[in-house]
């Protein structure tokens, strides 16, 4: 899970990741909204493509890249198979399987691609937003959005202490592993049941921990505002160009 | 569905699972799938719970200065928990189980909302587990199905006087359904088309079997595991979580 978090990732060296994180997630969910709202498939490969271009060009790794698209590919996969089969009612093909008549249907199919289109285009952008944007900086930005503080707050402990749990989480399964904690099912799941237990224990000394730690610094329950820079013309006037063209060709 | 059907529905996700072996994840729906539409619907539903849960963790950080960052690394477990293989006998691959099980055990089922909410805003910005535009859809599924079937099937089991284990077992195994059954309805509304939602609702269900029914029991066996194992290493937790009461312990 680590190569999805490289600290590389967030160079503020790149044009890219030095935006406004404002201005990105504000784009962003638009360029979303287009690609989930669009009737066509050009429209979300258009942005599956640009996103990716980008991803490569600002230096994500390709396996990174690919690894996120295993999961939505599955989905993708299989809505396709299920809307070509059981979606439609021209046929494209018939196939006898076993003495089954098997039946593709056209429009069924294009109904399939169309959703798929909307998968890689959508799942394109999100990557390029996570791959640009610091979580803290993104966290800022849906503060500003007005999302609820308590959210954010939560968001923000979890993030703090996610990479301390998974690096305990992989020595402990590391250690179960090495013993045989793993050999049969049975096994494993006992294994894994008390690798998860022994996380919330964890979770629960860390949370006392911080607390003492954050109350003798002034915490009262609430953590203090993240303040942002004013913005900048240049960033907007180029974001807000830029999806106004792609809203041109949304409408095409 | 006729048998034709159910053996296409049966070779089709055969293949998927064979194609994506080592792959099948814990059941999210993929940013993009849902129309505009529909994922605008998922976010006002899940709205109401998010409010409530808030109000419960603003309520439970007066009394305990402490809630809100174990809110937050139990979030963090949740993450760290769904983002570990686990073997799925019957499909031949890894997948990964909920969490927010034993979420809704130690913090009740509204705060495992946010718990949830979290997990799959983090899963979905650096993972494409899930999506942005699929998080209101997700929250409901993972978040409020998961989270409240798990809650009221461990609370139901205790008082009819089951043991923390099958307690545990039950809630873990009932969450994870409880998740897939509410996806494959989102997901049916969300893509049928013109098409009516029962047939495709049912074909949904059947092609996500082979790795969600075994996952369940997984989940199940997990759930009952942490449970347990808190029993005995650290019953104060659970008693500081209301999971039960001071007297159980002695006993």
């Amino acid at each position: 899970m680590h190569h999805h978090f490289h600290p590389h990732t967030h160079d503020p060296s790149r044009l890219l990741v030095r935006l406004d994180a404002r201005v990105k997630l504000l784009s962003a969910l638009t360029l979303l909204v287009m690609v989930i709202s669009c009737r066509g498939t050009l429209f979300p490969l258009l942005v599956a493509g640009l996103c990716m271009i980008v991803c490569v060009t600002t230096g994500m790794r390709l396996k990174a890249l690919a690894m996120r698209f295993v999961e939505p590919l599955f989905i993708a996969v299989t809505v396709l198979l299920l809307k070509l089969f059981f979606a439609g009612t021209v046929p494209l093909f018939s196939w006898q399987i076993f003495g089954i008549h098997v039946v593709g249907h056209l429009d069924g199919l294009k109904e399939g691609l169309l959703i798929a289109s909307r998968i890689g285009g959508a799942v394109s952008l999100v990557a390029l937003l996570g791959f640009s944007t610091p979580f803290t900086d993104l966290m800022a930005a849906l503060a500003w959005l007005r999302v609820p503080w308590g959210l954010i707050e939560v968001a923000l402990f979890a993030w703090r202490y996610l990479f301390l749990l998974f690096d305990d989480a992989q020595v402990v399964y590391c250690a179960q592993k090495n013993r045989l904690g793993y050999a049969g099912y049975r096994r494993g799941l006992r294994s894994f049941g008390t690798l998860a237990g022994a996380l919330v224990i964890k979770a629960f000394d860390n949370s006392q921990t911080v607390t003492t730690a954050m109350v003798q610094r002034g915490y009262d329950g609430n953590l203090p505002l993240m303040r942002h820079r004013p913005f900048r013309f240049a960033e907007v006037a180029v974001a807000i160009l830029f999806v106004a063209g792609m809203g041109l060709f949304w409408q095409m | 569905m006729n048998r034709n059907k159910i053996l296409v529905v049966s070779l089709t996700s055969f293949i998927t699972t064979l194609f994506f072996s080592s792959s099948a994840h814990a059941m999210h729906i993929s940013e993009g799938i849902l129309p505009f539409n529909w994922a605008a619907l998922w976010f006002a539903v899940t709205a109401p719970f998010v409010a409530l849960g808030l109000r419960h963790l603003n309520l439970l950080a007066k009394e305990d200065l402490s809630m809100k960052p174990l809110v937050g690394l139990i979030a963090a477990v949740v993450f760290v928990v769904s983002c570990m293989p686990i073997p799925v006998p019957t499909a031949g691959t890894c997948s990964h189980p909920c969490g927010t099980g034993i979420a809704a055990i130690l913090v009740g089922p509204f705060v495992s909302v946010l718990v949830a909410a979290v997990a799959l805003l983090i899963q979905a910005l650096f993972l494409a587990h899930g999506g942005l535009s699929t998080l209101g859809a997700n929250i409901i599924s993972m978040g409020v199905a998961g989270s409240f079937a798990g809650w009221l099937v461990f609370r139901g089991m205790r008082k009819i006087g089951a043991s923390l284990a099958v307690a545990g077992f039950m809630a873990g195994l009932l969450t994870d359904w409880a998740t897939y059954i509410t996806t494959s309805v989102e997901l049916a509304s969300g893509i049928r088309g013109s098409e009516p939602f029962s047939p495709l609702f049912w074909k949904i269900l059947l092609a996500f079997i082979p790795t969600q029914l075994p996952l369940g029991i997984l989940e199940g066996a997990m759930t009952a595991g942490m449970v347990v194992l808190l029993y005995k290493k650290r019953p104060d937790l659970l008693v500081k979580m209301k999971v039960l009461r001071a007297g159980e312990v002695a006993a």
